[in-house]
């Protein structure tokens, strides 16, 4: 087998990680902005600053779209930290992990704790 | 069946559950002193009356947060904003200096899951008894006891839960609500939902979530250095292990000071061993500390063996207390804390906001004036009622009428139509108006406000 030609790599796990970050979150704002325009008209909203910045109709869909996405971003970014830097041990099986403790009768190899209250 | 399982089954399993045993010592004592001041604040502040307001109470439907005497309008939002980050600045300079100290006494977490704890133990007995009443089959005792435990478990829940909707529905009526069976729907959500909340994680949960979920315990390596603050096992001293009589010297045996006790693993309340290294499931609750330190009295041997000690510490050198990033936080702590604490002082007890009339720029009246029209929005701030003076600075062509008359009730929102006239040869195009609010009343609470008047531009 020829094994000479360079082999094209594909994303490794890290890169995988942020591209799932990156779409679900999109599809996930692309969903919460459709319902939420659904139900409720973004102008209505921002009544207050119109007089200083006027922002249109397509601006508001565009800001709100906007802030839910880095929402949907954070939460999905620490999601992928916390299950990828959990604790080795008591965890997942294999290598790296640390044993379980082990745990006895401390009057068992020291007689002179034998009577106390921690038996 | 996917080909892990087919390869030897799934790569994680359920952890055995832990019975941490009860400590006594001059930790678990701080640690239970920290328990009954954090709870009896939580439990009892809402239930304290300060200037004519409950102490804490964030009153979500009239947009005002009410703390300690001080009223919080929807405007002050940035003194939320920068308290939280206070708040921040001040977890990152207490980790920076003592390491955990917030895991193992303060966090609710900790503290609400010592008081379930606490709970169980009451009705079902220390770690050994506990142990042996889920092994046996249910009888009688198990069931009382079981049902006990819930009962107990629950009824505080659901404290904790209505003292939690008590922060944001005056808990006086929300009290008299639950007992008459008038709960409104969002009220009786969020009792659910906290009480859910309290009795999974504290009950049911407990170290799991210091270990998976919690975030801070995966950022807080960001704060330490090897100067830090870490609940740690001599190794140099302890090994190696094993058990004795107490008569040996260990050293003539070839042994160090740890007799292999177990008892730091049992008293853990995430179930590990401090004797293999510093590890990310320490909360540094220091009941290995408290416990060991028994031992070692028993065993008349040096205290200390499992400590509270630094990296550099441990490997022989210098501990630095004062670093660069322990001024760093200090700093930036003491000169927020101390910016809001000016911003609160100086806070204005008035806010005004003059808004244009958007159908017409001006109105040519007769006898050559021009009028703008504005919507005016006043909140009275303060505890007392104000009439206010209002009036243009320095343009004596301006005249202001106002209507209806500008008085407002304590913490009353206002709206009011100000029209504001001025003679055609006054000027062109957009003029610039400063228009000062002051109450009529001593001591003088006044605002300025800036806006357009519009005129014709020829």
């Amino acid at each position: 087998m020829n094994t000479e030609h360079p082999v094209n790599r594909r994303w490794n796990m890290r890169q995988r990680d942020w591209a799932v970050v990156f779409w679900i979150s999109f599809l996930s704002a692309a969903a919460g902005a459709f319902v939420l325009f659904g139900l409720l008209n973004p102008l209505d909203m921002i009544n207050g600053w119109a007089d200083e910045f006027d922002i249109g109709v397509r601006l508001a869909y565009g800001l709100a779209f906007t802030f839910l996405y880095l929402v949907c971003l954070l939460a999905s970014a620490l999601t992928m930290f916390m299950i990828r830097t959990g604790p080795s041990s008591g965890h997942v099986k294999g290598e790296g992990r640390h044993s379980i403790p082990e745990i006895h009768d401390p009057s068992e190899s020291n007689p002179d704790l034998d009577g106390e209250d921690w038996k | 069946m996917s080909a892990q399982q087919g390869a030897g089954g799934s790569l994680y399993e359920k952890e055995a559950k832990v019975y941490p045993r009860d400590v006594k010592g001059t930790f678990a004592s701080l640690r239970k002193l920290a328990m009954v001041v954090l709870l009896g604040l939580y439990y009892i502040v809402p239930w304290i009356n300060w200037a004519g307001h409950q102490s804490v109470l964030f009153d979500l439907p009239a947009r005002k947060f009410y703390i300690l005497g001080l009223t919080f309008w929807p405007q002050d939002f940035i003194f939320l904003t920068l308290m939280l980050i206070i708040a921040g600045l001040s977890l990152f300079f207490v980790t920076a200096v003592w390491g955990r100290l917030w895991c193992g006494y303060a966090c609710p977490q900790t503290v609400w899951t010592e008081a379930f704890l606490w709970l169980e133990r009451l009705v079902e007995g220390d770690r050994n008894k506990r142990m042996k009443l889920d092994a046996s089959p249910w009888n009688r005792n198990k069931i009382l006891r079981k049902t006990t435990k819930q009962v107990l478990w629950i009824s505080f829940a659901l404290w904790t839960g209505f003292t939690f909707v008590g922060f944001f529905t005056p808990i006086r009526e929300l009290g008299h609500s639950i007992f008459t069976f008038q709960l409104g729907p969002w009220e009786t959500f969020w009792f659910l939902f906290y009480s859910f909340a309290t009795y999974g994680n504290a009950g049911i949960l407990r170290e799991q979530v210091c270990k998976y979920m919690c975030p801070y315990a995966r950022f807080q390596s960001a704060m330490f250095d090897k100067d830090t603050l870490v609940i740690a096992y001599d190794e140099s001293r302890g090994e190696p292990r094993g058990g004795r009589r107490k008569s040996i010297i260990p050293s003539e045996q070839g042994l160090g000071d740890c007799i292999s006790c177990t008892l730091c693993v049992q008293v853990c309340p995430t179930g590990i061993d401090i004797r293999e290294g510093l590890q990310i499931e320490c909360i540094a609750c220091a009941a290995c500390i408290d416990v060991c330190d028994q031992v070692m009295d028993k065993m008349s041997y040096e205290k200390g063996l499992i400590s509270y000690t630094t990296e550099h510490r441990i490997s022989g050198q210098e501990t630095h207390l004062l670093r660069p990033r322990i001024f760093v936080y200090a700093f930036l702590l003491l000169a927020l804390t101390a910016g809001v604490l000016w911003s609160v002082n100086q806070r204005v007890l008035l806010r005004a906001d003059l808004l244009r009339d958007r159908n017409a720029l001006y109105r040519e009246l007769p006898d050559n004036m021009i009028e703008n029209v504005y919507t005016l929005k006043m909140i009275n701030m303060d505890f007392k009622q104000h009439q206010y003076r209002i009036e243009v600075v320095d343009n004596d062509d301006m005249v202001l009428f106002i209507s209806p008359d500008p008085t407002l009730e304590p913490e009353e929102v206002g709206n009011f139509i100000l029209r504001m006239q001025a003679p055609a040869s006054a000027g062109h195009g957009s003029v610039k108006v400063d228009v000062r609010f002051s109450t009529m009343e001593e001591p003088i609470i006044e605002r300025t406000v800036s806006t357009r008047f519009l005129m014709p531009y020829e």
